[in-house]
């Protein structure tokens, strides 16, 4: 019996449990404080989640106590901020103290409370979002259209103590767009947006921040229509920009074209290149020598031995201190060397700045308006041929101190008169008519030379002339060594070329002693022995025959004594004339004219035996050694 | 007659008494006569309000990052709040509180409150050298405190002198007494006490900022910011 009553009790009360279990009612769960939050600075609120309420009607009660107090106070607003929460009233609220709330669910099974929380209401600060947010699409004159936002910053805040600071945000989208462009605006409520897409819809928001809290929601969406028909950019100042800039192009263009041709030769001057009138590459490349100084004028390189017109003439070098010298002509000795001399101008016959070889100042033509009746045009155009085209380092034009030697080439001259030095039609090329000169004498000892159109050389033949012997046949060639002083400034290496034309047969010709520089720049040569010469075929004018003449020295005045060279007596004469003009020159300051003769003398065939001096390798070593 | 006597000699003391005591209560103009002074007034409350405000800002994040580094568990640093050593130096917890004090009297307040943290800053900067995990991030924000905060004192010294020349600052500083317990040798106890003086810094800095900035608006703004 006691037994079934016990078992009848046991199974009513775990009936009972059961019962109660069944109907779900328990205790009420741990709610949770969720947040709190001041919206002002002011007051504040509190939110609790409530756990299960265990099937019962669950009272839910919130306490506090202060910082630093032990009293226990209860939440003195349930209802202000809504279900769950608390409401603390600026007489509740204390900044910088901590509260330390909980929250206490009952039911009629038992009770449940929540985690402690430390709340100081200072730090908690979100304020509502801003209000009244309002905007407008401005258009003003003259300048860009723009949208202007405006808000009020929320309801309970209080800006105007300064108790709280507040700091906007706006955000704004186009209605398709998927991103929100969000603009900071700082601690004013207003902000002007200014990159628009016309006919667009914008979504635009804003929000807040006190200076240390946290930002607010964002307001709700304010919407407005861009218009479509405003003007977002510039387009007037864009056109007149574009119209300006067009006009200067069109005018830097006109301008240009105006002056292409000299602009151009300004960026990029033409560069001269070496160029031999009358020069034909092809026949260089196809190696016929005889064609390719045919063009330059010279004929018939080497000399042939038997011309009878090319007769050498020589210069009869005077003793008189007239320092005339004369040019010897002598049939006897083809292809003698010309020998340079030096002509003491002293008539002045024009001299002056017309003794420059290279004539390119028109004034030198006056006085030549009657050339002689020489050959020399003829040749003196073909050497006019040969102006740029021999490869000479030495530059005609050079001015200032830079003595040149005509070399004159007496080849056996045979035309009655002096070679008179054409007028100045030639002049201004009487550098290159040296050049050719040389080619022509190379080449062809008949051709002889073409006397150089030269003022000085023209008085010398006059002088000559005087007192030439009278020999008939005379071409003078005119070997005249100028040595240009510096007024004149001018180098030439002159040859006298005369073509076909009067070889002046030459005496034998002396060693000269370069007596004097007279004021006109000609070199006046003395002979110091007579001594046979020996004529060559050619000329070797050109050669700067420093290995056949030795200059004694060197007297002052530019005089050049020379010495004759045992070995080359036939020519030694010429050599050292020509030679000595050279290194008188040299030694007058000219450097470069030696070096400036024509490659043409490497075409000097001269007789070996007569000539050893003249070898065109020695020619060669000295133009180009 | 006596008592009509007393009664109008009563009247005149009243009347006397009211007079003086409208004058007492009613608050005195700020920069009577000098005509420069509201502008000034306006630049040194600027200039204080950045420094103020960069304080707070570095005493949040030294108060923020040392919970990180040295907490031992969630709430562990709940049992180390202790009370300040500024509480002495009352303070008003509310605007309307704040409304109710005299100007002049709030700026001797902030000086006040400012210069309590000299000597506990000074002692700090020493004394966290021994904090276990190189705290020498800290120990420059440390620093880099006590110089503004020693700018802010004497700009706010400028400015009680404008908004009151005959301002009398009795040096009447809260007296810190927590060096012991930066130099205890239980870890636990010298975290704590870091703790709460970190806590400390942060609400003291945090006031500052707040009461100039209300200071700003009532002195140089008339009210109306």
């Amino acid at each position: 019996m006691k037994e079934n009553v016990t078992s009848t009790m046991v199974f009513i009360l775990l009936l009972f449990l059961n019962i109660r279990l069944l109907n779900g009612e328990s205790p009420p769960g741990k709610p949770i404080i969720s947040k709190c939050r001041s919206p002002e600075k002011e007051t504040f609120t509190c939110w609790w989640k409530p756990g299960t309420n265990g099937g019962l009607p669950t009272n839910y009660t919130l306490t506090y106590y202060k910082e630093g107090e032990n009293i226990i106070y209860e939440c003195p607003d349930y209802n202000t901020s809504g279900p769950n929460s608390c409401y603390f009233n600026k007489k509740y609220t204390n900044l910088w103290t901590i509260y330390v709330i909980r929250v206490n669910a009952t039911n009629n099974m038992g009770s449940n409370a929540s985690d402690p929380r430390f709340v100081d209401v200072a730090y908690i600060v979100e304020p509502n979002p801003p209000q009244n947010i309002s905007l407008e699409v401005k258009q003003p004159e003259d300048r860009k259209p723009y949208l202007w936002i405006k808000w009020f910053p929320p309801a309970l805040v209080d800006i105007t103590s300064g108790w709280l600071i507040l700091q906007y945000e706006v955000r704004l989208k186009p209605e398709n767009a998927a991103e929100w462009e969000v603009h900071f605006a700082g601690q004013q409520t207003h902000f002007k947006i200014l990159s628009l897409y016309p006919g667009q819809k914008y979504f635009v928001q804003a929000r807040c921040k006190p200076d240390h809290g946290f930002w607010s929601k964002w307001s709700p969406v304010t919407s407005i229509e861009i218009p479509s028909d405003i003007n977002m950019s510039d387009t007037t100042m864009w056109i007149f920009v574009a119209i300006l800039s067009a006009v200067i192009c069109l005018v830097m263009v006109w301008a240009v074209a105006l002056k292409s041709y000299s602009m151009m030769t300004c960026i990029f001057p033409p560069v001269p290149g070496p160029k031999i009138k009358g020069f034909d590459s092809h026949l260089l490349e196809r190696g016929k020598t005889e064609e390719l100084l045919g063009a330059f004028g010279c004929q018939d390189f080497p000399p042939t031995s038997d011309s009878e017109d090319l007769l050498v003439e020589f210069l009869e070098v005077d003793d008189s201190e007239d320092q005339q010298l004369m040019p010897a002509f002598s049939k006897e000795y083809p292809g003698q060397p010309v020998k340079s001399r030096r002509l003491d101008l002293d008539n002045d016959s024009g001299h002056g700045s017309c003794d420059s070889p290279s004539f390119l100042s028109e004034k030198c033509e006056g006085p030549w308006a009657n050339p002689p009746t020489f050959h020399t045009p003829e040749v003196i155009k073909k050497l006019e041929n040969l102006e740029a085209n021999i490869t000479c380092t030495w530059d005609p034009q050079t001015k200032s101190t830079k003595d040149k030697i005509l070399y004159f080439h007496a080849n056996g001259f045979r035309s009655s008169t002096w070679p008179l030095p054409q007028p100045t039609q030639h002049n201004p090329r009487s550098p290159y008519h040296s050049i050719a000169e040389v080619c022509k004498l190379a080449e062809d000892p008949r051709a002889a030379l073409a006397t150089v159109l030269h003022k000085a050389s023209k008085d010398a033949l006059k002088s000559s002339k005087t007192t030439e012997t009278g020999e008939e046949k005379k071409a003078v060639e005119q070997m005249e060594v100028e040595s240009f002083t510096s007024k004149t400034g001018q180098d030439t290496a002159w040859m006298l070329p005369q073509e076909n034309a009067s070889f002046i047969s030459a005496k034998p010709l002396d060693y000269v002693e370069i007596h004097k520089v007279n004021k006109d720049g000609a070199l006046s040569l003395t002979p110091k022995q007579k001594e046979s010469i020996d004529q060559t075929e050619k000329p070797r004018t050109l050669e700067i025959i420093k290995e056949y003449a030795k200059v004694a020295r060197v007297m002052e005045n530019n005089i050049l004594v020379l010495m004759p060279d045992p070995r080359a007596q036939n020519i030694a004469l010429f050599e050292e004339s020509a030679k000595a003009a050279p290194l008188s020159f040299q030694q007058n300051q000219a450097e470069k004219d030696m070096a400036c003769f024509p490659t043409t003398p490497s075409n000097f065939r001269l007789q070996q035996d007569r000539l050893d001096y003249l070898d065109p390798a020695s020619f060669m070593h000295s133009f180009h050694g | 007659m006596d008592s009509k006597r007393q009664a109008g000699s009563l009247l005149l003391l009243l009347l006397m008494s009211n007079l003086l005591l409208c004058k007492n209560v009613a608050s005195e103009p700020i920069c009577p006569n000098r005509s420069g002074c509201q502008v000034s007034l306006r630049e040194l409350f600027d200039r204080a309000i950045i420094l103020s405000h960069y304080i707070h800002s570095l005493s949040s994040e030294i108060f923020q990052e040392f919970d990180a580094q040295y907490s031992q568990g969630p709430g562990f640093f709940t049992q180390a709040i202790s009370m300040c050593h500024t509480a002495s130096i009352s303070t008003p917890a509310g605007k309307e509180q704040a409304q109710q004090i005299q100007q002049k009297d709030f700026v001797i307040l902030v000086i006040h409150l400012l210069g309590s943290w000299t000597k506990p800053l000074s002692h700090l900067i020493t004394e966290a050298r021994r904090l276990p995990k190189a705290p020498d991030a800290l120990i420059a924000k440390a620093t880099e405190i006590q110089e503004q905060n020693q700018r802010l004192l004497e700009g706010l010294k400028k400015i009680g002198k404008l908004v009151d020349p005959e301002i009398i600052d009795n040096g009447n500083y809260a007296v810190w007494l927590g060096l012991p317990s930066l130099q205890s040798n239980d870890l636990q106890s010298l975290l704590f006490a870091y703790h709460n003086l970190f806590r400390c810094l942060r609400r003291d800095t945090h006031k500052v900022d707040n009461y100039l900035k209300f200071l700003k608006c009532q002195i140089a703004y008339d009210g109306s910011c």
